[in-house]
């Protein structure tokens, strides 16, 4: 007789209407288990051997099992005990219909009954190959629950696995983590070359015919495997540890080949990111080391005495520092302007030192430049200007133009007259530098009668580090 | 030093950090030459070379606000500009096609300095 896969009798034949005691019009369509329940083990196991036929596509057999069914009321109705063998075969459908099992039944009752009665020798022979047909049927369960256990395991494994069958490298399995390694496609039933045709080029294809052919095992350490990404359609760099090796049969001929690795790609890519990391901090460390001997060499060249130099380089260094904290902290990404400034004024009485202006964004490079610049204006400041007595004040304010310039005065007042020095020092030289050597802006200083002042005038994209056409 | 005896050259300096582009000037000022720049921008770089532009030798460093030096290097190698980088990559930092050029680690001295330019500029 044969299933459909919700268990309703598709076809039967007369012998099968025999030996379950009705016609073919009370069964076809109907469900077997409506007709003959059985909610018992027996039952269980009838309908797992029918499941796994179905989702398998391979054959199963039930070697022995006792099943009750009901006897039709014109033969005295209640139940009949009934022993049989089974074997069940997948039966495929049209195009698209899916699948249907095929059952061979032989009703063993008599057989059975026989070895209950066993007393008759001559009988002996049959319960003899019952029992064994049994023993057997105990062994084929646990061998297929064991490789059921096993499918389950590298179906599910970390790594990726996939079995290869013949010379032309069918698929023939492939766990999960082989599918999310090449995206979802079809691959069981098609070649290597059909399924991921991106890869037949790069070697592969060599590779596996060599161990097809010689059954000498494959290894590769990190390979880089180009794999099409099946949704974007663009190549991906992949980075896999794998081995081949060769399947044979209990004759040691080759049938196939076994694949196995997992994906390294996160690793080399990080590895290959420290890489770079490391250089672009060693490119730091080296830039900043130079900054503090120009600090060093311009500062001791300038001071009137050895005093005065250690104090200037200290506080030099000391505003270098602690720009690189602000941009520690924000890892290395950016930092605010007001922060920079008040960073560098945080020594003096609020009272004396005013900051106006809205949050603006400063690059890596413009924060250390402008964490100097500000440093430079105060410490000017203190020695000559308006923070070198007891009353003057310092007014910093900013704020972004129509005209896309980041404009900045610092005024000073209450303090000295200011007076034009004759030669340029190392902060005017600095400053002069950093505001159009750096940025291509502008730097407009006033000596007056009230006090210092000047006005920095630079394109604020600059200054994000927005990247602008050269 | 022999450098004291060479006649005084005019060097291109690219640096794109104030403080170490100073120091260079100092140093190079102090043996004797005279500087074309600092040159902190690859923009201010590119109007320079656009004009009739000629120099005795170049110092280049190697990241000019994030951005490789090499194009403009090859454009100064081509004007027969004698190149010197400074890089605080070391040599490795250096494009292949270039990597017979000296390199100066950053951070450097002003006897490495005169000495690099030296073995550039044979007597």
């Amino acid at each position: 007789m044969v299933l459909d896969r919700n268990h309703c009798y598709v076809a039967v034949n007369k012998a099968y209407e025999k030996v379950v005691m009705r016609d073919r019009e009370e069964l076809i369509g109907r469900n077997l288990f409506d007709l003959f329940p059985n909610d018992g083990e027996s039952g269980q196991r009838l309908r797992q051997s029918f499941d796994r036929v179905i989702e398998t596509g391979e054959a199963d057999t039930l070697a022995y099992i006792p099943y009750d069914i009901p006897r039709p009321p014109e033969l005295g109705g209640g139940m009949e005990q009934r022993y049989w063998t089974a074997v069940h075969t997948p039966v495929s459908g049209k195009a698209g219909a899916g699948r249907y099992v095929m059952q061979n039944t032989v009703d063993v009752t008599d057989i059975v009954r026989l070895r209950q009665a066993a007393s008759l020798p001559f009988r002996r022979a049959e319960t003899q190959l019952l029992e064994r047909a049994r023993e057997a049927e105990e062994q084929h369960k646990a061998l297929m629950s064991e490789s059921a256990e096993f499918r389950r395991l590298f179906q599910l494994a970390p790594g990726f696995f996939a079995v290869l069958t013949g010379p032309d490298h069918v698929f023939t399995f492939a766990n999960d983590a082989y599918m999310r390694l090449v995206g979802e496609r079809q691959l069981i039933g098609r070649t290597v070359r059909e399924a991921l045709p991106e890869v037949s080029g790069q070697g592969i294809m060599d590779l596996l015919d060599e161990v097809y052919r010689t059954g000498t095992q494959y290894q590769a350490e990190a390979r880089r495997v180009m794999i099409r990404n099946v949704e974007s359609g663009e190549l991906q760099e992949t980075y896999l540890d794998f081995s081949y090796d060769a399947i044979r049969d209990t004759k040691g001929n080759i049938t196939g080949v076994f694949v196995q690795g997992s994906d390294r790609s996160e690793d080399v890519k990080r590895q290959h990111r420290q890489r770079l990391l490391l250089a672009e901090l060693n490119h730091r460390v080296k830039n900043t080391l130079a900054s503090v001997q120009s600090i060093v060499a311009q500062t001791l060249r300038s001071a009137p005495d050895p005093a005065t130099a250690r104090k200037d380089i200290g506080a030099r260094l000391a505003a270098l520092s602690k720009a690189h904290n602000l941009l520690s902290a924000q890892e290395w990404a950016s930092t605010d302007l007001a922060e920079i400034i008040g960073q560098e004024v945080a020594v003096f009485d609020p009272e004396r030192i005013s900051l106006d202006g809205p949050r603006f964004t400063l690059s890596p490079k413009a924060s250390i430049s402008f964490a100097m610049l500000v440093h430079e204006l105060s410490t000017n400041a203190v020695k000559y200007g308006a923070l070198s007595t007891d009353s003057g004040t310092v007014a910093v304010q900013w704020k972004e133009e129509p005209d896309g310039n980041l404009k900045l005065i610092w005024r000073e007042s209450g303090g000295p007259p200011a007076t034009e020095p004759a030669g340029k020092g190392f902060g005017a030289r600095l400053i002069e530098s950093i505001v159009s050597g750096e940025f291509g802006g502008a730097f407009n200083p006033s000596f007056c009668e009230r006090g210092f002042s000047c006005i920095v005038t630079i394109e604020a994209d600059k200054l994000r580090g927005v990247k602008v056409q050269t | 030093m022999k450098t004291d005896m060479r006649k005084p050259m005019s060097i291109l300096v690219v640096e794109d950090e104030s403080l170490i582009a100073m120091n260079l000037e100092m140093i190079l000022e102090d043996l004797g030459h005279s500087v074309i720049g600092p040159v902190m921008t690859l923009r201010d770089l590119e109007q320079m070379l656009e004009g009739d532009f000629r120099a005795d030798a170049a110092i280049l460093d190697v990241n000019i606000a994030g951005e490789h030096i090499f194009p403009y290097a090859r454009r100064l190698a081509d004007l027969g500009v004698p190149l010197l980088f400074a890089s605080g990559y070391g040599a490795s930092g250096i494009s292949e096609d270039l990597a017979h050029h000296p390199v100066v680690p950053k951070p450097y001295t002003e006897e490495e300095i005169a000495g690099m330019l030296d073995t550039m500029l044979p007597a």
